[in-house]
């Protein structure tokens, strides 16, 4: 087993490297020790090696195949696979994103590692064991554990928004690597991908969120958390019966099946606050609630907020908002 | 088509829980135990496909005496016959890893499946990696997070799905056998009532001792079952409670803000998140 500490790069739908990257590397650098380098995986991406250096990262492992497009698992699984069992680093790490639950479970598999999921906080043990936070239980409990030690790479994720990410450059030599990744190897045929592009920032980076339940009643009326939204600079978020009435897409659902925020402030409007909900938004610095029903459970887990109706409260809290945002 | 669906019992994280006397697990003393939410979609889903395409439905779990009930919810919903890999050891926390090489070396067993179902996560461990990991055991393409299938093909030995990624979808087709694990989005998943619960006692269920697993071809020692030979140890784990600073403006009459009330929860809210919460 070599002393090196991976993070491989979530690249996003139009190429960029995730935030939640930078923060994995900069806080690998501050707590794990051994040599921090980066592992950059696609179609067309070698450019983003130098990025990765500024964050940290002393070497890259730059595996760029056009097989590696549209975010297909099987090309990411064999890929990461092979250079694991190539170069053995003690510590493999990513962001916790849809892809990264897609394809590093398999990896783990393919190994024989264990892996932890959506963790919160990294470090390690006094005998270089990796130590790591995460929650469990709708988000309602938080555990410590301790990966054996058994010489199997130690795979987690990490939620993003959990550390902050910190430039300082590191040496970013380049390592090229073919993992022989061919046409054979791709199972899964994307026939069409559906990617927005939005001015807001994404959810899970994201720091202010404003979501929307059910009582927003129709797809129209979200104007009013999307307007709420960009007042903020914040994300927009929803709940699932939202989203399954039709409100608003899939992706914007915040909770147990869908994204875990934590960000300095979420703003809830017509949200009863389940536990399914709040399991993806509990850790919220400050929560402040809009409901008209008094009784909402939510009210009893908010920082702040006013029990009324949103379609009379939003205006006039829109318009102070605007004043105090521009003094 | 012949289908497979892997479920788990779960800890009910609805109920209120609390921290056992070693530190490091929810007590589970009067625990309620129901079928994992996620695995209600996955076998909905697959009883779907049955009606539309004929077939039968399999039902596998690893787990302790008591999991045979999720077993005999999903036989009532409408699977034709359940698997239990049974023993009190897998009560406790054990491996994903494990847990995976264990339930697809049952499927082996069973020829001819064209497809599996899986839940996206289970609500208590919330490992997320079970069902993604028993394809890999399988060496079948698995499709994560899938929120509608669009199309089966049994004929062409293929399916077509729509599954969610970051910041968007994208359909895939791809090859059967092949394993989809399953969140909320897809379907409404159909109650078990009383009279199909008394039915489904008549349905096979196998029951499978550790001591029948042959360990050796999963490459795994029987000791990997159970705290000591896990790859990942819990060590502590707290229930914390967030102290929140309930400051809820309401009406005079201690319900919504009326007429001039609107105006001022506005006012007074802004300058709260401004001055004390220091948010905007
Ligand atoms: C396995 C599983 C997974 C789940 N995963 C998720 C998940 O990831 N995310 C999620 O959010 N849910 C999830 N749920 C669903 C969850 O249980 C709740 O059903 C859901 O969160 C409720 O959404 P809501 O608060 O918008 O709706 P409701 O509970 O219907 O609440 C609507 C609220 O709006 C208020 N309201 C109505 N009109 C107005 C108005 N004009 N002004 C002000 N207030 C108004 C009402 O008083 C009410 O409190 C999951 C459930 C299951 C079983
Ligand atoms: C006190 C205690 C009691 C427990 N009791 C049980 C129990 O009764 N039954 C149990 O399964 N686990 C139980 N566990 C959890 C168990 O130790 C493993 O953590 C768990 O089975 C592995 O699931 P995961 O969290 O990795 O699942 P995830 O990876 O989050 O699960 C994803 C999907 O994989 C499939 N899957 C997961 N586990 C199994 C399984 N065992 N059999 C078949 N399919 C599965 C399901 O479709 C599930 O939706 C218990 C844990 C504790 C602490």
């Amino acid at each position: 087993m070599s002393s090196e500490i991976w993070v491989v790069a979530d690249i996003k739908a139009d190429g960029q490297v995730r935030k939640v990257t930078f923060e994995v590397l900069s806080e690998a650098r501050k707590k794990l020790g051994g040599p921090v380098c980066a592992v950059l995986l696609g179609s067309g991406v070698s450019e983003k090696a130098s990025e990765l250096a500024s964050y940290g990262a002393e070497k890259i492992y730059v595996v760029d195949n056009t097989n590696l497009k549209d975010f297909n698992p099987d090309g990411y699984v064999k890929s990461l696979c092979e250079l694991i069992k190539k170069h053995s680093p003690a510590v493999v790490l990513s962001g916790n994103t849809a892809f990264a639950e897609d394809y590093m479970p398999r990896v783990a598999s393919g190994v024989g590692s264990g892996l932890a999921m959506d963790c919160v906080d990294i470090g390690m043990t006094d005998d270089g064991r990796l130590k790591i936070k995460r929650y469990s239980h709708s988000s309602r409990a938080i555990s410590t554990q301790e990966f054996s030690g058994d010489g199997s790479a130690m795979i987690a994720t990490v939620r993003p928004n959990s550390f902050k990410e910190e430039e300082s450059a590191g040496a970013g030599q380049v390592v090229n690597e073919d993992t022989g990744v061919t046409d054979a190897d791709i199972r899964i045929k994307v026939l069409e991908m559906k990617t927005k592009e939005s001015d807001r920032p994404e959810l899970t980076e994201a720091e202010r969120v404003v979501s929307g339940g059910r009582g927003l009643a129709s797809e129209e009326n979200f104007n009013y958390i999307y307007d709420l939204a960009d007042l903020l600079g914040a994300a927009a978020g929803a709940t699932r019966a939202a989203v399954d009435a039709g409100y608003c897409p899939y992706d914007m659902q915040v909770g147990q099946t869908g994204k875990a925020v934590s960000p300095v402030l979420y703003v809830a409007v017509a949200i009863s606050g389940s536990v399914q909900h709040f399991s993806g938004m509990g850790s919220s610095k400050v929560i402040v609630s809009i409901n008209k029903d008094p009784e909402a459970p939510i009210f009893a887990k908010s920082d702040y907020g006013i029990c009324g109706d949103l379609f009379q409260v939003l205006p006039p809290l829109t318009e102070e908002l605007k004043k105090a945002l521009s003094e | 088509m012949k289908i497979v669906v892997f479920i788990t019992q779960t800890q009910d994280t609805e109920a209120r829980i609390k921290v056992d006397s070693s530190g490091n697990s929810i007590d589970t003393e009067g625990m309620k135990w129901i079928m994992n939410p996620y695995d209600e979609f996955a076998v909905e889903e697959a009883i779907k496909t049955k009606e539309a395409y004929g077939g039968e439905v399999v039902l596998i779990t690893a787990g302790p005496q008591r999991a045979s009930q999720a077993l005999l919810q999903g036989l009532a919903m409408g699977a034709d016959s359940a698997v239990h890999v049974s023993d009190e050891a897998l009560g406790e926390t054990v491996d994903s890893l494990v847990i995976s090489k264990l339930v697809a070396s049952e499927l082996g067993k069973i020829e001819g499946v064209d497809l599996i179902f899986t839940g996206m996560k289970i609500i208590d461990e919330e490992s997320v990696q079970v069902g993604i990991q028993i394809a890999e055991e399988l060496g079948i393409p698995h499709l994560a997070l899938v929120s509608k299938v669009i199309n089966v093909k049994p004929d062409e030995k293929k399916l077509v799905c729509q599954k969610e990624i970051d910041g968007g979808s994208v359909s895939v087709e791809v090859p059967l056998p092949a394993l989809i694990t399953c969140p909320d989005a897809m379907n409404e998943p159909r109650y078990a009532s009383v009279p199909n619960i008394m039915k489904a006692k008549r349905k096979p269920m196998k029951t499978v001792s550790l001591d029948d697993v042959d360990f050796g071809s999963l490459g795994i020692g029987r000791d990997a079952v159970g705290k000591s030979g896990a790859k990942i140890k819990t060590v502590s784990l707290e229930v914390p409670e967030v102290e929140r600073k309930l400051r809820i403006i309401k009406g005079s009459d201690e319900t919504t803000v009326k007429g001039d009330e609107i105006a001022e929860s506005a006012k007074e809210l802004v300058k709260l998140l401004r001055d004390d919460a220091k948010v905007i």
